[in-house]
């Protein structure tokens, strides 16, 4: 999904190395730009002592002038310290690429201001690549924003059974396909699951889960609409626990996060059932409104992980790094398509390796 | 954070006010702050950029209007570009015919068409729903339930695999109702099977609507799925959904401008009945985060009109009573000062909350005041002594020392009407000035 993103951080990557190399160019008044790739080691800087009869002795090169003010250059600024100025049009440039991608404003804005104070102010030493600055600039900056992966299969492992595994979210997103994926690869790597159908308000969701879970191959602790999603939740765990059951996944209704009354339910959900882990699910085609939910959710009934869903709408994931920065929780599942099998489990280096490869 | 955005929208805004030419500079800022306000809505950044851009020209090179001071024309000039891309309503008519629903997956297609089949029946007609989602576990329980509840038939089968058997079942099984909606599967742009079953669909129920929903939260890749969607069926109107949270739509808006339709309906909450037809201003003022602008634009328009307000007049060094008695007509009909203070998305006078109440009481004050006085005394308020005055507070059931106030106020005026002509040679009747004397009176 990272693909389209990858694309354009290529290219916004060009133009900031371009800028710096701008830059450089500008620093160096020979007009002979030092090669930022270092292609061509730095000239061997002349003893100091040379320097005042070169003014009068034939230069080696034809512009004389320029050759004092370059050999000092050499001496003198051995490095190039980067500007804000050099940086301007390529980080504006940078912004609307990140803004394209959905991620949303906040995230960028610290992103960019990442970027540049990495990047500003820096001394970079003439033989440095260019490249290799910026990539690592907004390598620490993406790093920086997605944070840690959530490991489950190691999460599951370490804790009491049954783990109970809590998804919330808002309407739409996914929730129910999410755990029925989730529980299918659970199975998979050789757990035993139960499934809570706590979407007991939306028409047709207790009969989605459970063709889901019959699919499967789970076992579905069901109540009938309009029954309170914590006694089906709490039945579900009792289930569990008198099975020796090892993972709990428990759905929810989507909520709005503005709306009181169905978070406060959430938040009663949560109490009874006291699950491990609360995962939020949310889309990676949403716009801003990922972060203003995210935030709300994380406030009113937290959040450990995320699960980002539609995946494979997305060529781009902007969201993944919104709802990352904004909530600081790791993204732990990637929603890739509508079969069972297309989840997998996100890895922020890997992501991140592969969004700048074919750089540095 | 959005917050901290539409006040800085309003700072840009701010700058604006009270000036008499516009300024490049300025209006630069307010370009700037209203890209971001566009784009943290999730308007496409294409979009915005455009947008932006004829903004800017036409703030720099069209006249303000007569009466209508830069910030006031800026902001109209917003209002008229944002207004032309949403604003080509998807009519919709009560006649029989079929509508095709479709979308990403999750978007609220099902519930939308449950809420469009509840809109439609109570608009009298008979309507029918089809339920083409063969996919999703659940679907055809869901939309048969919430027909159910409303009494509308609904055609499906949940063991039929094939979207298009069931569509052409369900067309001869519903041949009785005027309406059909076909609620279809979830599915996006890149899905090549998916696209082309909905083209199948769309051929086969030669579908009089082809109706895009669209969740508000929809980001950057809005533009993109319409665009594929619109060359495989052609959409003819947006619907969106989930209104009720704290997204802005701005994908939507996106969406109706790369298909070039109108936005059809708003879903806004979790019952059937939450469903309205679109309302182009309430959409803008919270895309950009702020009080009713279209609301503004337009009473401004209306409150200042050449006869109310006879500029000439003042300009030439009368002015009456009369045309005081005008001026405050005219506030008035812009609605309580607090309300006009609500609309502007700026505040620029920052009047403690009191501060509304007794200024627009005083003003209904003085009108009834004026309301005791013979013509003559309107004309000329030289005229009036304090036997006059007895006898205006009588008619007025005022106290005299509130008509010295308004003599005073009304003197108070003129002087700065005096001002203004000796000052900037030629200003124009300013209501800004005109609002901050009364803020001054307290």
């Amino acid at each position: 999904m990272f693909g389209g993103l990858r694309e354009k951080l290529k290219a916004a990557r060009e133009r900031l190395g371009g800028s710096i190399n701008a830059a450089a160019a500008r620093a160096e008044p020979g007009g002979e730009t030092i090669p930022a790739d270092s292609a061509k080691p730095p000239v061997p800087a002349p003893k100091p002592d040379a320097a005042p009869g070169t003014a009068a002795a034939p230069a080696p090169e034809p512009s004389a002038p320029t050759l004092v003010q370059k050999m000092k250059t050499l001496i003198i600024d051995r490095e190039l310290i980067v500007s804000e100025k050099d940086l301007d049009d390529a980080l504006s440039e940078l912004e609307l690429t990140l803004l394209e991608s959905d991620v949303a404003l906040p995230a960028t804005d610290a992103i960019i201001s990442s970027v540049e104070k990495n990047l500003v102010g820096r001394h970079r030493k003439i033989g440095e690549s260019v490249d290799h600055l910026v990539v690592h600039a907004l390598k620490a900056a993406l790093l920086d924003v997605l944070g840690q992966g959530f490991d489950l299969k190691a999460y599951i492992a370490k804790h009491e059974r049954p783990v109970k595994i809590l998804f919330t979210g808002v309407n739409g997103t996914g929730k129910t396909t999410t755990v029925a994926k989730i529980g299918s690869w659970l199975r998979k790597e050789g757990f035993t699951v139960v499934i809570g159908a706590g979407d007991t308000y939306r028409a047709g969701a207790i009969e989605q889960i459970a063709v889901h879970a019959e699919r499967i191959g789970i076992r579905v602790i069901q109540h009938q609409e309009g029954a309170d999603p914590s006694a089906v939740l709490f039945d579900t765990v009792d289930y569990a626990k008198a099975h020796k059951i090892d993972v709990v996944l428990a759905d929810t209704a989507g909520r709005f996060h503005n709306k009181a009354n169905l978070m406060s339910q959430l938040e009663k959900i949560k109490r009874v059932m006291k699950p491990d882990l609360v995962v939020y699910v949310d889309e990676a085609v949403a716009g801003n409104d990922a972060v203003t939910r995210a935030f709300e959710f994380d406030r009113t009934v937290g959040a450990d992980a995320v699960v980002l869903t539609k995946a494979d709408m997305d060529s781009r994931g902007g969201a993944a790094i919104s709802i990352a920065h904004t909530i600081g929780k790791p993204l732990m599942f990637l929603g890739v398509g509508q079969a069972y099998d297309d989840i997998m489990p996100f890895d922020p280096a890997t992501v991140v390796e592969e969004l700048l490869e074919g750089g540095a | 954070m959005l917050d901290n955005l539409s006040s800085s929208l309003k700072d840009a805004l701010k700058k604006l006010a009270g000036k008499t030419v516009v300024d490049r500079a300025a209006v630069d800022d307010l370009v700037k702050d209203l890209q971001r306000a566009l784009i943290s809505s999730d308007v496409n950044v294409k979009l915005v950029m455009e947008l932006s851009k004829a903004i800017r020209t036409r703030s720099l090179e069209e006249e303000p209007p007569k009466g209508m001071n830069v910030r006031e024309h800026v902001l109209r000039i917003v209002y008229q570009e944002l207004v032309r891309l949403v604003w080509a309503s998807t009519e919709v008519r009560l006649e029989p015919q079929i509508i095709l629903m479709a979308g990403l997956q999750g978007s609220g297609k099902t519930t939308t068409t449950a809420k469009l089949a509840r809109y439609f029946q109570k608009k009298g007609m008979k309507v029918g729903v089809i339920c083409a989602d063969t996919f999703r576990p659940g679907a055809f329980d869901q939309i048969s339930t919430l027909c159910n509840k409303i009494n509308v038939p609904c055609f499906g089968n949940p063991q039929e695999k094939d979207a298009l058997k069931i569509t052409r079942e369900g067309l001869a099984a519903l041949k009785e109702q005027e309406l059909i909606i076909v609620d279809t599967q979830g599915r996006h742009a890149l899905e090549a099977d998916l696209i082309k079953e909905i083209i199948d669909l769309n051929v086969l129920t030669k579908a009089t609507h082809r109706w895009l929903v669209i969740d508000a939260a929809l980001g950057q890749q809005a533009s993109e799925q319409a665009r594929r969607f619109h060359e495989a069926i052609g959409i003819d109107g947006v619907i969106i959904t989930k209104m009720d949270g704290t997204a802005k739509g701005g994908g939507a808006m996106s969406a109706v401008a790369e298909t070039k339709s109108g936005i059809a309906f708003i879903g806004s909450g979790e019952t059937i009945e939450d469903l309205e037809r679109f309302d182009p201003d309430g959409f803008i003022s919270r895309l950009l985060g702020m009080g009713d602008l279209k609301a503004l634009v337009e009473r401004a328009n209306e409150a200042i009109n050449p006869e109310d307000v006879d500029v000439n007049a003042m300009m030439k060094g009368k002015f009456t009573l009369r045309d005081m008695y005008k001026q405050i007509e005219a506030l008035n009909k812009m609605g309580p000062l607090k309300q006009i203070m609500g609309m502007l998305p700026l505040g620029n006078m920052q009047l403690p909350e009191g501060v509304y109440d007794v200024t627009s009481t005083k003003m209904v004050r003085y009108r009834i005041i004026m309301d005791s006085m013979t013509s003559a005394e309107l004309d000329e308020p030289s005229l009036i002594n304090s036997s006059r005055m007895q006898r205006i507070a009588h008619g007025a059931g005022a106290t005299p020392d509130e008509v010295r106030e308004l003599i005073k106020y009304y003197k108070m005026m003129q002087r700065t009407l005096k001002g203004l002509r000796g000052g900037q040679g030629g200003g124009k009747f300013n209501m800004q000035r005109l609002m901050k004397r009364f803020s001054g009176m307290q």
